[in-house]
């Protein structure tokens, strides 16, 4: 892959090149820009991605970017930035796509970005250690009332800390929040009994819960998920807190809309084949196919919700 | 410049910074005040104290008066620095692999190396490996020939 | 267990094996290519593959890069790993000494012993020893980074000043400080710079420091051929030290022990295993003057961290450190989730891995021990031939990493502020231990606090927390005596 687009570099370079013709899409391999590291969740869903679309789609071919850092921040402009000649497009995850721009630190706003549509998904959820004497959210909201929670987030301005912030408003209490580097620490807090609570996603817990080395208490999805089908939602439990991350494809702004189109199409027509779905499950990855008006209209509200979090309490 | 001269300017450079990151701290918020705060002026006050005494031996102390001597051969030493600062800047835009031909060449000159076969023989061998190591078996994204159109 | 190992050795698993291994010596051989960049890169690539094939190919990497680092380290000072900077202190002045060889040789049976020792101990006891490992919380972690920096006083004393060397720890320390603040997400001394929010990586700074400045300095010195006789000196095989086997086995329980914990464990573990094995050494005045037991212990340190990093990675699904993440991603990429499914549901794929990655620390010794001699010559190479080559590699290693040209100004920057540094008597060692261990040390710390509700008794409360204050003071307070009573004299 890469060593014809190299030898095609050569040729252009020698003035030999007839090979690209104008009108004619894709010329040359389309990257995609993943703003994470390689190997992690986001880079998992791009390759489930280009695996089929290369192999169903005649001509295409994808070379994966990584642009790790900053809380995707750095990757996010990358695409924002990108030449919209429809040969670079990308990853973004929520909420962190929105939050950078709540917390006034991107260079771009949702209108640089064309969504193209949403891939995957992964519950927020609140968990505990195994021996804790908290088993539901109404025991989390009398504990905190109690006495002062150590509460484990995996850093300040992610999905953990403002479903954190948002089960705080709720339920009136405050929480002696623990601000972790990555879901890793996290998970150690919680198996290892150094934390009171954590609220995390639910495919970096659901083995443990299922093994027995934490406990689950709550999700915070609107409804319940056929993963985890007996644990109720927080909003059953009465305290209406939602969060999930997503992760979706966008592309920058002002592609042809031929192009954009083709690229549109292709993503929803892969999403709904049974191959996609099967790899997806393999692989740990929970779909939630979204088209991209949808998608757009979901990051809009995330981030009219994400701004009144920070309007209180900014980071 | 003599050694003690540097050494005292750059210690007394540390106390400057240390008293900075002392006061920096002020403006830390939340949380952080009572966490990250505590552990930036620990350090602070900890190279602040130590430069202070490192300060006071080297001005109380008879010191023989050395001159610092970065490199025996300032022209190769800058020659090698300017070519590695031409380098970084010529990555982003002519990507590793021509930047690479041109670089290992004039500075095995430079350093006074005049075998051209050698050299020659050096240079595709490391842009072989190179290529093969991580464009082939890693896939890293080198910046290549954009600036052609081509890749 | 027997078909386990039948699948281990069938001829393509070994092949596979030795593949992963060899490049992974490479990769660790080479400044800036690291071991969790490989794995990382190479996970994707593995899910094509077999997935008990894949999985060995990036043990394979593992097992071979964390030895990989100790080569250039000793040839030319050059570590291609943090964890292989303890080894550089003793290996380079052997290289000097024309005892490269045996250096190599020294480092790599060090290897081979920390990790076969670990890789059994992650094969017989991993589910035991993660539940113990879970008692290890932030504030024990705090203590680690604290027994890890006092590796600083132990490259002071002695030969250079103890201040200078704890003055360049801590600036090691407040460079580390720069990016976000984990506590409130804000951002500290970026001025600006969006490059500068994930704050400044190590990595950059390791070539910057070492192999940029041995390639400055090389360029510019007068005459800097190794006396070839000394070289020729080596033919004669010098034998393998006696009384090292106590110094091997040393690391290796550290750095197995260390492994397990969370953190990024390989540079602790090596630097806390040097320290040890020279508070018991009897010949302590030849450390920092190429003494072969400082590299017995920081290899089977470094090396005993692989097994130990995949024991709660594979049993509990937290990876010990960044190269145990990018390996769960390759599990997890094939439906492998960590936990006691990889021990029964997947146990045909979880054990071969296991297994096979005694095969990888084998491989790497027959490759060490059959080329060191030879690699020993790389040193002969000349310097206008080694300077240019060396530089490409160290700016495309800074480059790689973040795919960033900002980390390679980075690395020409850490390169001369370090060497006037150095020509002043800051030991750079201490520094770059202070920028790698200086993040752990106020994570534990700031999270300890939190945890502690405000109190830092925390920090001695816990019986692990009290054995390892008391480590704490036998590592410090003999080279700091020893100090104060060279100055009265």
């Amino acid at each position: 892959m890469f060593k014809k687009s190299l030898l095609a570099g050569i040729v252009l370079s020698l003035g030999l090149s007839t090979a690209v013709q104008a009108g004619e899409y894709p010329s040359k391999a389309i990257t995609i820009v993943v703003p994470s590291k390689a190997g992690g969740s986001t880079d998992r869903t791009a390759r489930l991605f280009t695996e089929l679309a290369e192999k169903n789609y005649e001509g295409f071919e994808f070379v994966i970017k990584h642009i790790p850092g900053s809380g995707g921040q750095k990757g996010f402009e990358a695409i924002a930035r990108a030449k919209a000649d429809g040969y670079t497009i990308g990853l973004n995850f929520t909420p962190q796509l929105v939050a950078h721009i709540v917390s006034k630190r991107a260079k771009y706003t949702l209108d640089s970005f064309h969504v193209m549509g949403n891939v995957a998904q992964d519950p927020g959820i609140v968990a505990v250690p195994k021996d804790s004497k908290i088993m539901n959210m109404v025991d989390l909201a009398a504990a905190a009332k109690a006495g002062s929670l150590t509460v484990a987030v995996n850093g300040i301005g992610s999905d953990d800390f403002l479903a954190a912030k948002s089960f705080e408003a709720a339920a009136g209490v405050e929480f002696n929040l623990l601000p972790t580097k990555g879901s890793t620490e996290q998970k150690a807090g919680v198996l290892g009994g150094h934390v009171d609570a954590a609220f995390m996603n639910l495919s970096q817990m659901i083995k443990q819960h299922k093994a027995g080395d934490a406990r689950i208490i709550s999700l915070l999805t609107e409804e319940r998920d056929s993963h985890l089908p007996e644990m109720a939602t927080s909003k059953e439990q009465g305290f209406d807190v939602q969060m999930r991350a997503t992760r979706g494809f966008v592309a920058p702004a002002g592609i042809d809309a031929a192009i954009q189109g083709q690229l549109d199409d292709m993503l929803t027509a892969i999403m709904a084949s049974d191959e996609f779905k099967a790899n997806a499950a393999k692989g740990n990855i929970f779909l939630l196919p979204q088209s991209g008006a949808d998608y757009l209209a979901y990051l809009k509200g995330l981030q009219a919700d994400t701004q009144a979090v920070y309007d209180k309490a900014p980071w | 410049m003599a050694k003690k001269h540097v050494d005292r300017a750059v210690l007394a450079l540390l106390i400057v910074m240390a008293v900075l990151l002392f006061n920096s701290t002020a403006g830390y918020t939340g949380i952080a005040l009572k966490t990250s705060a505590k552990y930036v002026q620990f350090l602070a006050v900890s190279i602040g104290v130590l430069s202070v005494i490192q300060l006071g031996f080297n001005i109380f102390k008879e010191q023989p008066s050395v001159k610092l001597k970065l490199t025996d051969n300032m022209g190769r030493f800058v020659g090698l620095l300017i070519c590695l600062v031409l380098f970084a800047a010529a990555f982003e835009t002519l990507g590793f692999f021509i930047p690479a031909a041109i670089f290992i060449p004039v500075v095995a000159v430079l350093l006074g190396y005049r075998r051209p076969v050698v050299i020659g023989l050096t240079t595709v061998g490391v842009l072989i490996f190179v290529y093969l190591v991580f464009i082939q078996l890693l896939s890293v994204n080198l910046p290549g020939l954009e600036f052609l159109g081509g890749v | 267990m027997f078909e386990y190992i039948q699948i281990v050795f069938s001829f393509e698993a070994l092949l596979t094996i030795a593949i992963g291994t060899v490049a992974g010596v490479a990769i660790g051989g080479m400044p800036g290519l690291t071991a969790t960049m490989a794995v990382g890169l190479l996970v994707p690539f593995t899910y094509t593959m077999d997935p008990t094939m894949g999985l060995m190919l990036l043990g394979g990497i593992y097992c071979g890069a964390m030895y990989g680092g100790s080569i250039p380290a000793i040839l030319l000072n050059t570590p291609g790993t943090p964890a292989a900077v303890a080894t550089a202190i003793e290996g380079y002045p052997m290289s000097k000494q024309g005892r490269g060889a045996l250096a190599l040789k020294v480092s790599v049976t060090a290897s081979f012993v920390g990790g076969t020792f670990s890789v059994m101990i992650l094969l017989l006891f991993a589910p035991f020893l993660a539940r113990q490992a879970l008692a290890f919380g932030p504030a024990e972690t705090f203590l680690l980074a604290l027994m890890g920096l006092a590796g600083i006083v132990s490259i002071a004393d002695e030969n250079s000043s103890l201040i200078k060397a704890l003055i360049a720890g801590l600036i090691g320390m407040i460079i580390a400080v720069i990016g976000t603040d984990d506590m409130s997400g804000s951002l500290r001394y970026t001025m600006g710079m969006i490059e500068l929010i994930d704050g400044i990586d190590f990595m950059p700074a390791l070539i910057g420091l070492f192999s940029m400045i041995q390639m400055l300095e090389l360029a510019g010195a007068h005459s800097h051929a190794i006396d070839t006789s000394l070289i020729d000196k080596q033919n004669k095989r010098e034998p393998m030290p006696k009384g090292i086997s106590k110094h091997i086995a040393l690391g290796s329980g550290t750095g197995t022990l260390i492994g397990i914990l969370p953190g990024e464990g390989a540079t602790i573990a090596a630097f806390i295993s040097y320290n040890f094995s020279k508070r018991i050494s009897k010949v302590r005045e030849l450390f920092g003057k190429g003494n072969p037991e400082g590299i017995a212990a920081a290899e089977a340190g470094n090396n005993g961290c692989v097994g130990g990093s995949l024991v709660p990675t594979l049993t509990l699904g937290i990876p010990g450190n960044s190269v145990a993440a990018a390996l769960m991603g390759a599990f997890i990429i094939h439906g492998m989730i960590p936990g006691p499914e990889l021990f029964n549901e997947y146990a045909d794929r979880t054990y071969p891995f296991i297994i096979s990655m005694f095969v990888a620390n084998g491989v790497f010794l027959i490759v060490g021990l059959t080329f060191a001699p030879y690699l020993a010559r790389i040193a002969l190479i000349p310097p206008a031939i080694m300077v240019p080559v060396v530089s490409a590699f160290a700016v495309l290693g800074s480059y790689a990493l973040n795919n960033a040209v900002f980390d390679v100004y980075m690395m020409i920057g850490f390169a001369l502020g370090g060497l006037v540094l150095k020509k002043l008597g800051f030991s750079l060692e201490a520094l770059i231990l202070g920028l790698i261990l200086g993040p752990i040390a106020e994570g534990g710390f700031t999270q300890g606090m939190i945890i502690g509700h405000g109190s830092p008794m925390i920090f001695f409360e816990s019986s692990i927390a009290k054995v390892m204050w008391v480590i704490i003071g036998v590592l410090l307070i003999p080279p700091l005596y020893s100090y104060l009573k060279s100055k009265r004299t």
